[in-house]
């Protein structure tokens, strides 16, 4: 009986301190933006998945570090960075793809490669310490400032937009894009607009739970919607729901039981996926 | 004669046109369709009527005419068909190519579809296609190839795999850049920003290659047609359902696309370049992964679409037996070349 007592007591105190908690600014402004990208975000999941871009994700994770690298040599804003660089090498790896009409998958590799090459040149040069190169690879959350949860709303409302009112192109696109481009639909320009979006989604991504667990909101709710998805449209929204999930349980579970947020939103969402997969496989 | 085709009800004229050559007689079939009327009872006046006019006065289905300068060339057609017909001149034939263009072995229904086509009132578009050449990775796939094609012809060509059909399909299409030469389809010259505009023109109806596992229905895949048109929900599906009825595929709507057969699926790709409006239908390899049934399916809905809609059709295939039921005209490419 009084370890029951016991366990209410403790419960009630951790459910006080999580709310005194989310009363703190960093945190609230955590939980919000957290909702806000795991709702929208897999969105790029499914463009990655159905276009088979994930080699290209691989080289906006490296960009994302070459460009915090970069931000903490020359102690500037990693957000906007890490963004900059991103979309600089989707710049360069469309027009490399283009005119030298080679796989957009190889030259990612490439870009890949040299990316994580120049960031530990930076980090070596500058003499960037190590405990902040590791914030790259699990993010900081709780550093945001509004202007960034402003940018991240805004990009999230820009990226519902796009699929909303391209929605019809974009089922064409995935479909076949010679057919998507043979009906009329200008497919390259949808493509790169993809591959833009994905960029910008990554390096916040990058920024929100790091390099390492960004695949929790960006690959695992697409992968978890397709089991039951008959259509894009619920592809989508099934995506959407299960990010929205798992960001926002894994952010109050990390305060609950403090553990990164990061860890705790990556654990939750492997788990639900496993689960399902094998209620499905059943 | 104050019009040049006059058609009476019950002594009262119901129509009239003043146009040219045969355009008064589909303006009158255009009429007669659009007013849903019958034509046992119209009595037709002619200002002249050759054998190819006659074709088409049959095939209208009008059994009471009078012609003011007849060719005797006419007069086989009428009596043929039980036409009752008075004339005020005869004569031996009439100075129009079309009449002798007709042959003998013409069915109506053959001559209406060739006079159609002539005359401009079918769906296709003229491909012109001058010295093309293509190369794939330094390898002269096309060399010099030239292809003149009227609105609504039809053409299968064949040749051995890796011959370089579907490379002349994909350039015809703007997927591949070409080497040298001109492509021109209507008035749009493959690659030309006008082209870009309006490629839709083109349907393409590719390998059965599609294997991932993207959930979209066979209704999605119909409406990628409409491409970037935007019309009204409604005016969507009415054009969809349109589409999939015309071949046969309407009951499909719902279902997924990757669970259809393989004769379904290119019932689905056709109802797709039709929701696109497409002039011009380019169709690779149709019959890879068709059953029987599903071949002698799509051999009937081709010869349904030449003679309706009659857009101009381009299919290659390295099965011969299959396109000689076809009917269309046949050439072969060869060292880059048709022949």
């Amino acid at each position: 009986m009084d370890r029951a007592i016991g366990l209410a007591t403790q419960r009630a105190e951790r459910g006080k301190v999580v709310l005194e908690l989310l009363s703190l600014p960093p945190i609230l402004k955590g939980l919000i933006v957290l909702a806000i990208a795991g709702l929208t975000f897999p969105i790029t999941g499914v463009y990655l998945f159905r276009l088979n871009l994930l080699p290209l994700r691989f080289m906006l994770m490296h960009g994302a570090i070459l460009g915090g690298a970069v931000a903490l040599a020359f102690q500037i804003n990693p957000f906007w960075t890490t963004i900059a660089i991103n979309l600089l090498l989707v710049l360069f790896m469309a027009k490399t793809s283009r005119s030298m009409k080679a796989d957009a998958g190889q030259i990612s590799t490439f870009f890949m490669v040299i990316s994580i090459s120049l960031a530990f040149i930076f980090i070596y040069k500058f003499n960037v310490p190590a405990k902040d190169t590791l914030t790259l690879l699990w993010g900081n959350l709780f550093t945001l400032s509004w202007p960034e949860v402003i940018g991240i709303g805004f990009f999230a409302l820009v990226l519902t937009g796009f699929q909303y009112f391209f929605r019809q192109q974009l089922r064409a696109l995935f479909f076949d894009r010679e057919i998507a481009f043979t009906s009329g639909i200008d497919e390259s320009r949808l493509y790169y607009s993809v591959i833009f979006l994905t960029a910008i989604t990554v390096a916040l991504a990058m920024k929100l739970i790091g390099a390492l667990l960004l695949d929790a909101i960006l690959l695992l709710p697409p992968i978890i919607a397709s089991f039951q998805a008959k259509s894009l449209k619920q592809m989508i929204l099934g995506s959407a729901l299960w990010g929205g999930a798992f960001a926002t349980g894994g952010f109050l579970l990390s305060i609950a039981i403090d553990i990164p947020a990061s860890s705790s939103i990556a654990a939750l969402a492997s788990l639900a996926f496993i689960i399902i997969y094998l209620t499905q496989k059943k | 004669m104050e019009h040049s085709l006059i058609v009476r009800s019950s002594d009262q004229i119901i129509f009239t046109s003043d146009q040219h050559w045969l355009y008064p007689l589909f303006e009158l079939e255009d009429y007669l369709e659009q007013k849903n009327l019958t034509t046992q009872d119209l009595i037709l006046t002619d200002k002249i009527a050759g054998k190819a006019a006659a074709c088409l006065i049959v095939r209208l289905g009008i059994k009471q005419c009078h012609i003011e300068l007849l060719s005797e060339r006419a007069i086989p057609v009428f009596k043929l068909h039980g036409i009752s017909f008075t004339y005020d001149h005869l004569v031996d034939h009439i100075q129009c190519r079309t009449e002798d263009l007709i042959s003998d072995k013409m069915s109506i229904d053959d001559a209406w579809l060739f006079l159609r086509k002539r005359a401009g009132r079918v769906q296709g578009l003229s491909v012109k296609i001058d010295k093309l050449s293509v190369r794939i990775e330094d390898k002269l796939v096309i060399n010099q190839l030239d292809l003149e094609m009227g609105r609504g012809e039809q053409l299968v060509i064949h040749g051995a795999n890796g011959v370089g059909k579907t490379t002349f399909l994909r350039a015809i299409l703007g997927l591949i850049p070409v080497s040298e030469g001109v492509i021109k389809v209507g008035d749009y010259l493959v690659g030309s920003n006008l082209w870009k505009q309006f490629r839709s023109v083109i349907g393409y109806v590719h390998q059965e290659t599609i294997k991932n596992n993207f959930p979209i229905s066979a209704g999605e895949v119909v409406q990628i047609g409409l491409g970037t048109t935007s019309v009204s929900k409604s005016e969507n599906e009415y054009r969809i359902e349109v589409a999939m009825r015309r071949t046969g595929s309407f009951h499909l709507v719902n279902q997924p696309y990757l669970t259809l057969s393989g004769g379904e699926k290119q019932r689905v790709s056709l109802a797709r370049c039709l929701c696109q409006n497409a002039r011009v239908f380019l169709m690779d390899e149709p019959t890879s992964f068709l059953d029987p049934q599903g071949r002698e399916d799509l051999l009937l809905l081709l010869h349904e679409l030449s003679r309706n809609e009659a857009p101009t059709m381009i299919l290659v295939s390295h099965e011969q037996n299959w396109t000689g039921q076809l009917d269309w005209p046949r050439k072969e490419l060869k060292g880059g070349k048709l022949c």
